[in-house]
């Protein structure tokens, strides 16, 4: 039960972006991405809900080949994978209530449990029922970017992804969205991918990373293999940390 | 050239955009018609006051032109009718429609490009919603109904505007104004209207979502999406008036020909 | 509604008002002080010209067309002639058709990618980097697109009355048995050099308004691609209701003296 990818290529307008991608995400770790911004890291992350289709290769999730399947079966894949946008992304027409409660939709849940599950999920990421029928435009955009997580835990994924989850945050919000990955992974259990080029948030709260660059992996390695590394992209990436 | 050339690639994914969409429409109706009947709500009541008020000068417009044209003539007596049927049949959908395209189009295109750009779409989607059936079905189908029905009302307000200024400036007496109607506007040139909203409104409807749902980079690409949509909804929209026009016509002509009187 | 909201609400539009006075009294400003920038004129002008020709030909020969059937087939139905069609088709155009169709057409075209412009350079914060830079945004911005829009649009007005005549007179030749000629003759008794001068104002004035309008939504656009869409489209619709305003009042005060 993971996530693989198998020689994954994909070009946007003759640009190569992934250029034979491998690899497979074990159960139950925290995996970061991690790269300059431009050589594809959300890309690989869209692959895996199948938002993007590769040019060659394949991508497994659960043995399910989500590269190559139509929409019924990628919506079955999209409910066990919670997906958390860079930018909030809340439906801006909608409460926080009706956001968090949107992946609930057309499933055989009750309001009652619904409302329960709701109020669960915001717990979770540290926020409580006085927002819930507030617009996103009305909270802070730290609140916001909690909401787009309640929103994603609320159908129980197996595996988070998370997109850029720091960038452009102040320190003190990134560390606390930081502890918050850590604590949703460790306590429900899941499995974590998150798409950064914060090697300081790695090195924090990562199981393994993987490094990425001109569309092939540099390396791919736990915490300490990554801080020994004498690849000059990674040396120069950790110069940034200390 | 290469204007045809982008335009007719548009029209291509427009077609396929809009087979897609009816598709989605003519399944599962009873969860759609819930978000249907909302967006109507939303998209009459934000558009009303707009519509009415420049169907009002459209019809003022087209009646100082007879005017000045009958008068030459001396024959004010049609004036009622002529500007009347002109409103309804031609110039009123034609003018009001780019009002819709801005008013109703361009505001679609910006709401759902603007939701595509922040990855709301995406969001949709990964939550295991379809976007297309959630977001742009009901807009579509709600967009064609009220544009007919915002269409209707500023026809009526356009022919108020035009018994107004004939008889305020031009002192045409507007029961003389009314009575004229009947010669050249009947069931058939309401119909007409009407038929021709029902277009205009799929062409708005269609443009703006496939616009706003292939929007992409950023707050630049929901100014593009907003632009091309108003662009295109008005071009296409005047090559529709001329095909409608003849086509009723065409159809009028048929009837009369077999009923021996005027539609 | 509350005296609370009522007096927002004038405030708003008090604060608003002044805006666009101060767009237009600048960029004026910047017309008297002469003519200067004209090759950035002449580009801006190129560009819009080029880019909205093939629409307004392709728009405004439809119309021409089917408002010719359409008067054709009125004058067959109520009076039971033809010989109208000429006088009618022919005033109709100039003074109206040939005007307001492509006037609408460039408020979709010009005016609404001039506030996508415009309020993306807002947003993106190039419009603050200007100010920094000790040029005024308006007079950098505004003043270049009045002047070309004003005579770009009576070119356009122009030509688009061409087209529209063109295709009145070729459908009246090939249905209804006309000649070139006779249409013309028939026409010109009902026109006048006054009819071509309150046609070109009419243009120039819907060129004035464009880009004041365009602008002004482009500059007080906030808040990333939500705000862009949103201030594109009121720059549509404004722009819009006010061609179709200014072109019942032209047409009044026109009425008058033709």
């Amino acid at each position: 039960m993971s996530i693989e990818f198998k020689d994954v290529r994909k070009a946007f307008s003759e640009k190569a972006v992934l250029d034979g991608v491998s690899f497979t995400v074990k159960s139950r770790e925290i995996l970061f991405i991690l790269g300059k911004s431009g050589v594809g890291k959300s890309v690989t992350l869209k692959h895996v809900v199948g938002l993007l289709k590769p040019d060659a290769g394949e991508v497994h999730v659960d043995g399910v080949r989500v590269s190559s399947s139509d929409e019924t079966v990628l919506a079955a894949v999209r409910r066990v994978c919670g997906m958390v946008f860079q930018h909030p992304a809340l439906l801006d027409s909608l409460t926080v209530f009706e956001n968090v409660a949107f992946g609930l939709r057309g499933t055989d849940i009750g309001p009652a449990r619904i409302h329960e599950r709701v109020i669960e999920c915001l717990r979770l990421v540290h926020l409580d029922a006085s927002i819930l029928e507030r617009k996103p435009i009305e909270i802070s955009y730290g609140m916001q970017k909690r909401v787009s997580i309640a929103r994603t835990l609320a159908p129980s994924p197996r595996y988070l992804l998370f997109d850029e989850p720091t960038t452009g945050l102040d320190p003190i919000t990134t560390n606390a969205v930081n502890d918050l990955i850590h604590e949703l992974s460790r306590s429900l259990g899941v499995t974590s991918v998150v798409v950064s080029h914060d090697m300081g948030s790695a090195l924090r709260i990562a199981d393994r990373i993987l490094v990425l660059d001109e569309g092939t992996i540099l390396a791919l390695g736990d915490r300490r293999e990554i801080r020994e590394s004498h690849v000059p992209l990674i040396r120069e990436f950790l110069s940034e940390v200390d | 050239m290469r204007f045809l050339v982008t335009f007719l690639h548009e029209l291509g994914g427009l077609w396929l955009f809009f087979r897609d969409i009816a598709r989605l429409s003519a399944r599962n109706q009873k969860a759609l018609r819930p978000l249907v009947m909302e967006q109507i709500s939303q998209v009459a009541y934000r558009s009303m006051g707009t519509i009415l008020f420049s169907g009002f000068f459209v019809g003022a417009i087209l009646v100082i032109q007879f005017y000045l044209m009958l008068s030459k003539y001396d024959a004010t007596s049609l004036l009622g009718g002529l500007s009347a049927s002109a409103t309804i049949r031609e110039i009123g959908p034609l003018i009001i429609s780019f009002l819709l395209a801005g008013k109703i189009g361009a505001y679609t295109a910006a709401e759902i490009g603007t939701m595509k750009v922040t990855e709301q779409i995406d969001a949709i989607r990964c939550l295991g919603t379809n976007p297309m059936e959630y977001l742009v079905v009901p807009r579509f189908l709600a967009i064609v109904v009220s544009s007919a029905l915002l269409l209707f009302f500023g026809l009526l307000v356009g022919i108020l505007g035009s018994v107004l200024v004939a008889d305020s400036l031009y002192s045409v007496n507007a029961l003389q104004f009314l009575e004229s109607i009947p010669r050249f506007a009947g069931l058939w040139t309401l119909f007409g209207g009407l038929f021709k909203s029902l277009v205009y409104g799929t062409i708005v409807a269609a443009v703006s979502t496939f616009k706003g749902y292939t929007a992409s980079g950023g707050a630049k690409g929901v100014g593009i999406a907003v632009t091309q949509c108003a662009v295109y909804t008005n071009l296409l929209i005047t090559l529709a008036n001329s095909f409608t026009s003849m086509m009723l016509d065409g159809f009028q002509g048929a009837l009369s020909f077999f009923t021996g009187g005027h539609g | 509604m509350g005296a609370l909201a009522i007096r927002r609400r004038a405030h708003m539009l008090a604060s608003e008002l002044s805006d666009v006075m101060e767009i237009i009294v600048k960029t004026l400003r910047a017309c008297v002080r002469g003519p200067r920038r004209r090759a950035e004129i002449v580009e801006h002008m190129t560009h819009m010209g080029v880019e909205s020709l093939p629409i307004i030909v392709i728009a405004t020969a439809f119309a021409g067309l089917v408002v010719t059937s359409e008067i054709a087939f009125h004058m067959d139905m109520a009076l039971h002639t033809v010989e109208m069609i000429p006088g009618f088709s022919g005033q109709f155009i100039f003074r109206e058709l040939g005007i307001a169709i492509p006037a609408l057409l460039l408020v979709a075209k010009v005016g609404a990618s001039t506030t996508a412009e415009v309020s993306t350079m807002k947003i993106t914060e190039q419009i603050d980097a200007l100010k920094l830079l000790g040029i005024d945004p308006v007079e950098f911005l505004v003043y270049p697109r009045f002047v070309s829009s004003i005579l770009m649009v009576s070119c356009l007005t122009l030509i688009s009355i061409f087209v529209t005549l063109a295709c009145a007179i070729a459908f009246a030749v090939i249905n209804h048995g006309f000649s070139t000629m006779e249409y013309l003759n028939s026409l010109t008794p009902f026109l006048s050099t006054k009819d071509l001068v309150c046609a070109l104002v009419k243009g120039a004035v819907f060129g004035a308004v464009m880009p004041i309008v365009s602008c002004f939504y482009g500059f007080r656009c906030a808040g990333g691609a939500e705000g862009v869409g949103l201030a594109t489209t009121q720059s549509v619709v404004t722009s819009t209701v006010l061609v179709i305003v200014l072109d019942f009042l032209l047409t009044y005060a026109f009425s008058l003296i033709l």
